[in-house]
């Protein structure tokens, strides 16, 4: 132990003073001879995945003087970033499908995502019924997981919460929020052992993960209605402005505009291209 | 009789109209440049794809952070102009250049960027070069969003110096001759922001970095050395890294005075401010060096480490580092050592037990 704390220590004084004599870490670039002629390589493999994923997006700091304003800088976006969502530490489907999941229908795939930002994926992609179903939803915080009072009567901006929708199912009797700590623990597990499993054990393993996802998820008007919507907002703490906004003329006639035409796709999924066909008045 | 009701009428559309004007100046103020309610679905932080090439879309727009930045009074529509309707196809890429609804007070014309298109063709950083043809490589130059993301007011006051922002002394002085705080705000802000940067010396470099700084560019351009990680390593870039706003920046230099940073030269050109024959001018400017001797455009002000290029700096360097490592690293492994011994006075590697 006591040669490996003086190695760590050398290392570290001999990094801040002679390794700049031999490091690659001047400010010296491997000039083209004949700039002029050479032709940019493609970026490939592990240099592409730096470029494209890893430096396409930093949190930088502008200095305005009298604010100093933090933004997540994204290459080529114009408007400034002044918000990040914390991570959602609890949700085991974005391990796999990610935080910005929906892709498929054009029209939809934003929208689909803004909701996913403050909606955990079970809220719409499980139909609860029967014995099940319970019409009882709560927020949990995207960094605990935990349970919490709800963040909209805070005054937060709309869609800035960092807290999710959950449903809650009834199992046994009992009341549990529908993603309990085993399917989290299954799943985690599936990802861990993934490499290992014959192809039939990774079959079996997807569709107990998946076991509970209905095939028709609930579209926008199961909430954005003037009855009967599937979330009771006002138990989520939403005030009547809000509720009136959600299911007002401006809300529902835009979903109008966009799903009138598209319909037929929407309720079967993976139907049919994926992209939707022209619209016709 | 019917006078009477009539009279009656008659005052209650004149409060109607009182009432509707006042709540569409409020509106008008709150939402100046959301008419078309644009952020009804933009306002989600959410709002987002990935699209086909595997690059992540963001489609939120921070109403806060918008109204206070230099565009705040510019439409959705005057940049996204292909946009009519609600709900609306994929936005096209945005053109800078194009005229929006603004119109610029002294020709009263639309506004537009166009004039900046040809600065920029003219510049180090144009397409074409002097016969017209395009440059080698042309698709790595800037365009408007390698540099600008929308710019953010930073108004400065001279109020006393205790703080940058807003002064309420200046604005006090404003409602003297003009009675419209959105038309005062905006206007103050405009000016002050306008008599420095939109960006300190810190930021400024940021964003140069992230061409001049980018080993693949530097080389296929015949650049040789990394300018900012140099502008970092001096007295200059060091004091801009701690925030300091009295610290020539990358445009001090390279703008000649007078000019905008669109209009930036070559070195090797003689109209250029870093021009061999130029830079001492820019350096006894009377804001930094004003008596200085003519051996301070000797000065390298991007000071490479490498024994070829500036042997001088090199080996300078090279000998405070020795001196450094030399001293501190036998010093400090004493310490350490002796540090060891008082925490753990019976420690042996040598004893056999």
């Amino acid at each position: 132990m006591l040669l490996g704390l003086t190695v760590v220590w050398t290392v570290m004084i001999w990094n801040l003073t002679f390794a700049h004599l031999y490091k690659g870490d001047s400010h010296e670039v491997q000039t083209a001879k004949d700039p002029g002629r050479e032709q940019p390589k493609p970026v490939e493999g592990k240099a592409a995945f730096q470029k494209q994923i890893l430096d396409s997006e930093k949190t930088v700091k502008l200095y305005l003087g009298y604010q100093v304003l933090e933004q997540k800088q994204l290459l080529g976006h114009f408007h400034i970033v002044d918000i990040q969502l914390k991570p959602d530490t609890r949700n085991y489907c974005i391990s796999c499908h990610g935080d910005i999941p929906h892709d498929k229908f054009k029209d939809l795939r934003a929208f689909g995502n803004m909701h996913a930002s403050f909606i955990a994926c079970q809220t719409c992609h499980i139909r609860l019924e029967g014995d099940q179903a319970t019409h009882i939803f709560k927020w949990y915080d995207r960094a605990t997981g935990q349970i919490v009072p709800s963040p909209v009567k805070d005054g937060a901006l709309p869609g800035t919460y960092n807290a999710k929708i959950i449903p809650f199912e009834r199992v046994d009797g009992a009341l549990q929020r529908i993603d309990s700590q085993a399917r989290i623990d299954f799943a985690a597990e599936y990802r861990k052992q993934e490499q290992s499993l014959s192809e039939v054990q990774k079959s079996k393993a997807k569709k107990i993960i998946h076991q509970q996802v209905s095939k028709q998820p609930y579209m926008c008007e199961s909430c954005h209605v003037q009855q009967g919507s599937l979330l009771p907002f006002e138990e989520l703490g939403y005030s009547k402005q809000r509720i009136d906004a959600f299911v007002g003329t401006e809300v529902i006639g835009m979903i109008k505009n966009y799903t009138q035409f598209y319909l037929p796709h929407i309720l079967e999924p993976g139907i049919g291209s994926h992209e939707p066909e022209k619209k016709v008045q | 009789m019917a006078m009477r009701v009539k009279n009656r009428t008659l005052k209650r559309l004149g409060a109607f109209a009182i009432w509707l004007a006042l709540v569409l100046v409020a509106h008008s103020q709150a939402y100046a440049s959301d008419v078309g309610n644009c952020l009804l679905c933009h306002k989600y932080p959410g709002l987002s794809r990935i699209d086909e090439n595997g690059k992540y879309r963001l489609l939120y727009v921070s109403e806060e952070t918008f109204n206070r930045s230099i565009h705040a009074k510019v439409q959705c529509e005057g940049c996204h102009t292909d946009i009519k309707k609600i709900p609306h196809d994929p936005a096209k890429k945005v053109d800078c250049l194009t005229q929006c609804h603004i119109i610029e007070p002294t020709s009263e014309q639309k506004f537009s960027h166009k004039g900046v298109e040809e600065f920029l063709e003219h510049s180090v950083h144009g397409r074409y070069d002097k016969n017209g043809n395009l440059k080698k490589f042309a698709e790595d130059l800037p365009t408007c969003k390698d540099c600008h993301d929308n710019p953010m007011f930073r108004p400065l006051s001279f109020f006393k110096r205790v703080r940058p922002g807003i002064s309420d002394a200046a604005l006090g002085r404003c409602r003297v001759c003009h009675s419209k705080d959105e038309f005062i705000y905006r206007f103050y802000n405009h000016v002050t922001t306008r008599l420095h940067t939109t960006r300190n010396p810190k930021n400024i470099a940021e964003v140069c970095a992230r061409c001049h700084d980018n080993s693949e560019l530097i080389a296929r351009h015949g650049l040789s050395f990394k300018a900012v990680a140099t502008y970092t390593e001096t007295f200059h870039g060091k004091s801009a890294e701690y925030l300091s706003e009295r610290v020539p920046d990358c445009l001090n230099c390279h703008v000649k005075k007078g000019q905008s940073p669109h209009q930036m030269l070559s070195y090797k050109d003689p109209q250029s401010s870093t021009y061999k024959d130029n830079k001492l001018a820019v350096c006894l400017t009377e804001e930094c060096h004003p008596s200085a001797g003519a051996k301070l455009a000797d000065y390298n002000p991007h000071p490479n480490f490498d024994r070829k290029q500036n042997p001088r700096q090199f080996y300078f360097t090279a000998f405070f580092i020795l001196l450094t490592g030399g001293t501190l690293l036998p010093l400090m492994l004493v310490m350490f050592l002796d540090l060891l011994r008082t925490m753990f006075p019976h420690a042996s590697l040598l004893r056999k037990k």
